[in-house]
């Protein structure tokens, strides 16, 4: 079932970036399936729980109430059930330290949300159908952030 | 060195005094001897007299007898004998005499010896001429020949008494001789030690005058020095103090009554005062370092409160050491300073620390969060109205459309001041990582952020070679990014920007601009053809948000050269400006050499 579709998860606490991310990928021409959480302790229930279907991308907004994105993070990285998933994170700071931080904690790709819709379509396409096998063996803090 | 001249000086006296006594003995030993010698040879003199006289008499002795006895011869009358019998026990007494007067001298009692011998045997002639006289069978011919004998042994007495009396002058002679030798030379040899007593008195007392003019200077020196440590001490606020450890006697500095709030000298100078007057709270703190005085040497500093005698509260600062001075003395000597004023001015600045480091802190904070979360409404505004743009543009009214197009001019300036004072608030931070790099790839990454503006305004830059220098790399990328971003921007309309960069290395006190100082500085200028500015602008354009044209005609935050001035100011630089309106723009940036 996983091979129809690419499944994707995004946390984010804001209500406009759930919805500029959704619409986004209704216009995108690639098969997906979207699914959204308020905020990381949201997330995490629903990747704990076992009956859940995990996701092919993660977005991981950094700033949200409850648990931001820097915790889901370690969360998932310490449990080898999650290894197989992309995680994207996906924020409007493009600060140093937030990039370092999350690289050094295994996120795969860094993206700084765009102030343009077209330009959210393109990087949303991109992402998600990027060779996430490749991406992560030569992955280094150059490539790290997305650059559009 | 002083002290050991005067030391050296008084042992000096010290053998000068021994010496002097020493001759002055042997003087006095001398002039005894001397005047013993006078004494003996008067008695000497008178001696011989007396042993001539008694000679004389007692050949008048002898005559005496003989004469007696011849008148009894010639008229047979006893009253002649009376001389004789007379003479007699005067001549024995006139003997004794003259053995005890010559005892001294072997040669006269020898001589003496013989004329007793004589004079006994004279007498014993006349005695035997009396007993002939007497006699019934008086024979004159037997009494003849016993007076002839007489006279001739009388004849000898009177040889002999001749001779002790010639020997006594001879005697008296030599005497008198020797007597003479010893009294010349002996006033010489006192005068020549006198005279050598003398001089060495007087070094001694010149010199003793010496040492008493060094010691009565250096005597003013040290009350001139008293009296200048009295003033320092009130000046400075601080106090001395000094325990002799063998007397244990505690000596004060005036000053050192006046911090307890008291008049000099108007109390017992001790511990005890003290006691009274340290804040009950640090009164055990103080007690347990004083226990200290009697094992270490050195009394390490300690601060303690005190209630001056007024009443207020001072802080004071205590410091020893053990000394010993030159007779071996061991002296504790301290130092009390009052450093209630370093005291309150350091509160005073640490708290004022506090609140503006607590201040720049919320100032970097509320500008780094203030940029950052502005960042989010804007970039919904400007996703919502790129949205709006494609799906609904032709949907609206012209008017509708021009309103749509200045609310996207509006967002988008909003996010180049955002990005500008977010860029601001970043060179701002305390992180400052120094690294030697290469100026030229620095340019070549600002030649790559600004290529497009390049490539749009066909801008040249010409450049030197830059030098190797340590900086915070982003920074002076950011720099260069913003004076060569400038220098385009601001070019003059129909005209391709051409920037040209120099660099050389020099010295503070070589240029104008800078401090005059030997401090080494890259010197590095960007001389660009744009359209400049009025010269008294030059210090206004670095100040935050200044800008000298209109939004309309320029673009601009006023933001880049705060950026820049701030962070040259980071690397400890200088920045200038010198504009030509029409002409062109200089920005001169100092890098020290380090």
């Amino acid at each position: 079932m996983n091979n129809e579709y690419i499944y994707i998860l995004l946390a984010d606490d804001d209500e406009d970036d759930r919805m500029f991310f959704t619409d986004a990928f209704k216009e995108i021409k690639i098969n997906t399936r979207v699914n959204t959480f308020n905020d990381g302790v949201e997330l995490m229930n629903y990747l704990n729980n076992e009956n859940s279907i995990l996701p092919n991308v993660l977005f991981l907004d950094l700033n949200m109430p409850r648990k931001n994105g820097i915790e889901c993070l370690h969360e998932i990285k310490k449990d080898e059930k999650f290894n197989e998933i992309a995680i994207a994170i996906y924020s409007t700071s493009s600060s140093e330290e937030h990039i370092e931080e999350t690289f050094i904690n295994g996120a795969n790709i860094y993206i700084k949300k765009p102030n343009d819709f077209g330009t959210l379509k393109k990087i949303l396409s991109e992402v998600v159908t990027l060779n996430w096998q490749y991406h992560t063996s030569s992955l280094n803090k150059d490539n790290f952030l997305l650059r559009m | 060195m002083k002290r050991f001249q005067v030391y050296k000086s008084t042992l000096f006296l010290k053998i000068i005094f021994v010496i002097s006594v020493a001759i002055i003995f042997f003087i006095g030993g001398i002039t005894f001897k001397h005047i013993d010698n006078l004494k003996k040879s008067t008695i000497w003199v008178n001696n011989s007299q007396e042993v001539n006289l008694e000679l004389e008499k007692l050949i008048s002795y002898i005559k005496d007898s003989e004469s007696g006895q011849r008148g009894f011869l010639i008229t047979k009358n006893d009253i002649f004998l009376e001389p004789y019998r007379n003479s007699k026990k005067e001549i024995s007494n006139s003997l004794k005499k003259i053995n005890y007067l010559t005892k001294n001298s072997k040669f006269q009692q020898y001589e003496l010896k013989k004329l007793i011998y004589y004079i006994n045997k004279r007498q014993n002639y006349l005695s035997k001429n009396l007993y002939y006289a007497q006699s019934k069978d008086f024979d004159a011919k037997q009494l003849n020949k016993n007076l002839l004998i007489g006279k001739g042994v009388m004849d000898t007495i009177r040889i002999k008494v001749e001779k002790l009396m010639i020997i006594e002058k001879n005697l008296l002679k030599r005497r008198q001789l020797k007597h003479k030798e010893t009294i010349s030379y002996t006033p010489l040899f006192i005068y020549l030690t006198l005279l050598i007593t003398l001089i060495l008195l007087t070094i001694a007392f010149t010199k003793m005058n010496i040492d008493l003019k060094k010691l009565k200077k250096s005597n003013d020196q040290l009350l001139l020095s008293l009296e200048s440590s009295n003033l320092a001490e009130i000046v400075g606020n601080y106090g001395c103090w000094q325990l002799n450890l063998e007397t244990n006697e505690y000596t004060f500095s005036e000053n050192e009554y006046r911090l307890l709030g008291h008049e000099p000298y108007s109390f017992i100078p001790g511990p005890e005062q003290f006691k009274k007057q340290i804040h009950p709270d640090d009164l055990e703190y103080v007690n347990q370092r004083g226990k200290q005085l009697l094992t270490n040497r050195d009394l390490p500093p300690m601060v303690y409160r005190v209630i001056r005698k007024d009443g207020s509260l001072r802080y004071f600062k205590g410091l020893g050491r053990m000394i010993e001075n030159s007779s071996g003395t061991k002296i504790y000597i301290g130092t009390t300073t009052d450093i209630t004023d370093e005291v309150s001015t350091n509160k005073y600045i640490e708290e004022r620390n506090r609140e503006l480091e607590a201040n720049n802190k919320e100032l970097i904070a509320f500008n780094y969060i203030a940029s950052h979360d502005l960042q989010e409404p804007l970039r919904k505004i400007e996703t919502f109205i790129s949205r709006l743009v494609e799906t609904d543009i032709d949907n609206l009214s012209d008017s509708g459309k021009q309103y749509i197009n200045r609310i996207k001019l509006s967002a988008n300036r909003m996010r180049i001041l955002i990005d500008d004072l977010l860029q601001f608030s970043r060179t701002n931070k305390i992180e400052k990582v120094f690294e030697t790099t290469n100026l030229n790839e620095l340019l070549e990454n600002t030649k790559l952020v600004l290529a497009q503006l390049i490539e749009e305004k066909n801008a040249i830059i010409e450049c030197d070679v830059l030098p190797n220098l340590s900086v915070i790399p982003f920074q002076i990328q950011q720099l260069f990014t913003n004076i060569i971003g400038n220098s385009i921007k601001y070019g003059k309309e129909n005209n391709n920007p051409i920037i040209k960069i120099k660099s050389k290395i020099t010295i503070g006190k070589e240029e104008p601009l800078l401090p005059k100082s030997d401090d080494q500085f890259y010197k590095i200028t960007f001389e660009d053809n744009g359209i400049g500015f009025e010269q008294e602008y030059a210090k206004k354009i670095f100040v935050l948000f200044n800008r000298l044209h209109n939004k309309n005609e320029y673009d601009g935050t006023g933001i880049g050269l705060a950026i820049c001035k701030k962070i040259i100011e980071n690397h400890k630089g200088h920045i200038f400006a010198e504009g030509k309106p029409n002409i062109g723009t200089i920005i001169t940036i100092f890098l020290p050499v380090i």
